[in-house]
């Protein structure tokens, strides 16, 4: 197992390389010597030109240039954006990142779990004269142009019902006199998520064992539970008091995204796991449960379900950049101030460093995402497991 | 002579049987003859579209999707809002003015100056759905229906075009990392991580914003961005299958080339899985047009993604439902044409291969 992670970590550093490489050379093959002639802008003072020149090496032949690039790149060193001239692009990434990644997160958790639990039922209830009526339904829920039903969403439940907030991430006129910056709250709040979203899961690894489906159902209840009590008191105590207030907006301005998001990403998850389940029941050792007479429940949780799990995270590792290039356009369409409208932006308005730096930065976002995806399907997959051993 | 002929009818009759064969297979599947009459609906509106300019049934300068135009004037009663509501006519703010009706301060010519109780005459854009305009004109008097034909037009040459080339590559590329093995096949599986890897729109992005890419050129760049990623893995794995088979042996020990192999023997067997692709991708490919253009990337005149942004940078979208004609007929044609190909790839699939797992 040690020895594969190491394996898949060195292909990944390599990959990495290839990718800064190819996307220097990407930017460098765009027409009009784009670097110089942006520089030009009227807007950005002449030292800015002389620096950005002898941080790229404009001046130099096309190999120094790469080699030049990526030492850069890895020293942190990005020049200036040409937009919003003293920042740089690094800076800019700062501030947008925790914003993309609390977003991003909540929205695939949710998004996968629920599918993988509907998916689960709609292979249960085969056969039923509803399956094919429900199966349109997530096809058209699947294939529907996203930016399309985003912005209907927005239109009714943002406008025409006035429940949620249309666009933004918060409201500016609550934040004139906030003490903090919108980020501090973030990084609160992207912690609190990741430690309940961790306290879950070992409920999870903890309980799968338990015989009685009853006591697990339970004991996981009980974990939710306990997240819930921990959550209050822990927002409703000393600093965080103060901050959630501001929380609470972010969180509100975060639920018709979310809530888009999901239903349309589920639907990916709950047809694959559809097709596999139906596959899974009708293994032999299905036909054995069904005969020892286990409860039918129990069945398919416990014996279907988690087989099927497999093609699912398979599919996950597949379509994790199509997830984050989804998420690009959650943010424009949400006007959601994230990485993937940096990038949009940054493009569009031709600031070559920042787009620059933002691809890269998408591009680390989803090889990580990658080779997350990837060592958790070695653990669940015994077949790499042990061969990785032996 | 005579035995080669012999041979060639077999082969003929083998492949109708077989086509016929899958037919049937295919049409047990309900959800494949939906996608099926999806697809052939769109393909009739998208060759109708130049049928009916070549008959004449339509004026190229009215019913043209870009350049098109056509006055329609309304008449409208000049009226004056009250300041306080509710009144005997109007409850609240919004129903004034109402319909047939326009206030002195919304006509913006300064040569006219009607008073209240006058009738104004007002261009009619966007008009809502005539029996002229079957789905009604855009906000410059351009006719939606002929837009829509136009848009699926745009969608079927890029869906097919890049679907083909991405196809063909990704059949190549795996076939061949199957047959040669070692590092050939490392290298070609490096090479599609990496592509999968690409989060491909921000590339398109990238892309799009600084060379002015026609349909011809993102129908080239999807290609290669689909071919060259996972479907060369899975092309593989299948290929792998094949190669093993008696029939690659035997026409290597009677002396048929490398190429012979890959290209008669290994290649027909793949073919199945390959158009299984070649659906499914047309799906990404509708789909990532339509995006770019919505986004206002791409240097194409219509599409149906621009007709989606075109309502969206004009305001309707936020109108709600008043100017339906606008927002609900792009939308839907985008979404129903990927899900009528996607429906036929599972039809196919089905057919193909119960077991694979695709979607």
């Amino acid at each position: 197992m040690t020895k594969y992670i190491i394996n898949r970590f060195l292909q990944l550093v390599l990959v990495f390389f290839i990718f800064l490489v190819s996307s220097y050379l990407l930017f460098n093959a765009m027409p009009g010597d784009a670097f110089t002639s942006l520089l030009l802008n009227p807007q950005l003072p002449p030292d800015a030109y002389e620096k950005t020149i002898a941080l790229y090496g404009l001046d130099k032949p096309l190999s120094e240039r790469v080699i030049l690039y990526v030492q850069n790149f890895f020293k942190g060193d990005l020049g200036y954006s040409y937009r919003y001239y003293p920042k740089s692009p690094i800076e800019l990434i700062a501030e947008r990142l925790p914003r993309t990644l609390m977003l991003f997160a909540l929205v695939n958790i949710t998004s996968v779990y629920l599918g993988f639990v509907v998916g689960k039922i709609l292979a249960w209830r085969r056969g039923t004269k509803s399956e094919t009526w429900l199966t349109l339904t997530s096809v058209f829920s699947y294939t529907v142009f996203y930016p399309w039903f985003a912005l209907l969403m927005l239109w009714f439940f943002g406008y025409k019902m006035g429940w949620f907030p249309i666009g933004k991430f918060l409201y500016p006129e609550k934040w004139y006199d906030a003490p903090f910056d919108s980020d501090v709250i973030f990084m609160l709040m992207i912690k609190f998520t990741t430690i309940a979203t961790i306290i879950q899961f070992i409920s999870y690894v903890f309980t799968r064992k338990i015989e009685s489906l009853n006591t697990r159902r339970n004991a996981r209840v009980a974990s939710l539970f306990l997240i819930f009590v921990g959550g209050y008191i822990f927002w409703n105590t000393g600093d965080a008091l103060l901050k959630k207030p501001y929380a609470a907006d972010i969180a509100y301005h975060m639920i018709l995204p979310t809530l888009v998001v999901t239903v349309l990403a589920f639907a990916g998850t709950a047809l694959l796991t559809r097709t596999t389940m139906m596959e899974v029941l009708k293994e032999d050792y299905i036909q054995t449960a069904r005969a020892k007479g286990l409860s039918q429940k129990r069945i398919r949780d416990r014996h279907a379900a988690r087989t099927a799990l497999l093609p699912v995270v398979t599919s996950f590792i597949f379509t994790i950049v199509t997830i984050i290039d989804g998420s690009v356009l959650t943010e424009q369409i949400f006007s959601w101030p994230g990485m993937g409208q940096l990038l949009l932006q940054s493009v569009l308005n031709e600031d070559i460093p920042v787009a620059m730096a933002a691809f890269s930065f998408v591009g680390i976002f989803a090889l990580i995402g990658h080779f997350v995806a990837d060592i958790s399907y070695a653990y669940l997959d015994p077949r790499i497991r042990i061969k990785s051993q032996g | 002579m005579d035995n080669s002929l012999n041979e060639k009818e077999i082969q003929k009759r083998v492949r109708k049987e077989a086509i016929k064969r899958n037919w049937l297979l295919f049409r047990q599947s309900t959800l494949g003859m939906i996608g099926i009459s999806i697809i052939f609906f769109f393909f009739i509106l998208a060759i109708l579209q130049p049928i009916l300019f070549m008959t004449g049934v339509w004026d190229e300068g009215v019913y043209h999707p870009v350049v098109g135009y056509e006055e329609l004037k309304v008449n409208l009663l000049v009226v004056e809002c009250p300041d306080e509501y509710p009144t005997q006519k109007y409850e609240s703010v919004g129903d004034c003015p109402g319909d047939g009706e326009i206030t002195q301060r919304q006509i913006y010519n300064p040569n006219i100056n009607p008073e209240v109780g006058d009738i104004h005459e007002s261009l009619l854009q966007p008009s809502p759905p005539s029996s002229r305009h079957l789905l009604g004109t855009d906000s410059l008097g351009r006719d939606i229906f002929s837009q829509i034909m136009e848009g699926s037009q745009v969608a079927f040459i890029l869906g097919l075009m890049s679907a083909i080339i991405g196809v063909s590559i990704s059949t190549l590329l795996g076939t061949i990392a199957a047959f040669y093995g070692g590092r050939v096949d490392a290298y070609l599986m490096r090479q599609s991580d990496l592509v999968l890897m690409l989060p491909s729109l921000p590339f398109l992005f990238i892309v799009s914003a600084f060379a002015e890419l026609k349909i011809w050129h993102l129908a080239v760049v999807l290609g290669m961005i689909g071919g060259l990623g996972g479907s060369v893995i899975t092309i593989k794995s299948q290929a792998l299958q094949v190669k093993v088979k008696p029939f690659v042996d035997s026409a290597r020990i009677t002396g048929g080339s490398n190429m012979k192999i890959i290209f008669s023997h290994i290649l027909p067997n793949v073919a199945p899985l390959a158009l299984l692709f070649m659906v499914f991708s047309v799906t990404g490919a509708i789909a990532s047009e339509s995006t770019l253009s919505f986004l206002g990337l791409l240097n194409i005149e219509m599409s149906w993604g621009i007709m989606i942004y075109l309502s969206q940078t004009d305001g309707y979208i936020f109108s709600g439902m008043a100017y339906w004609w606008l927002i609900l007929p792009a939308g839907l044609a985008v979404t129903f044409l990927s899900g009528g190909f996607y429906l036929v790839g599972r039809g196919l699939d089905d057919v193909f291969n119960p077991r694979l797992r695709k979607r």
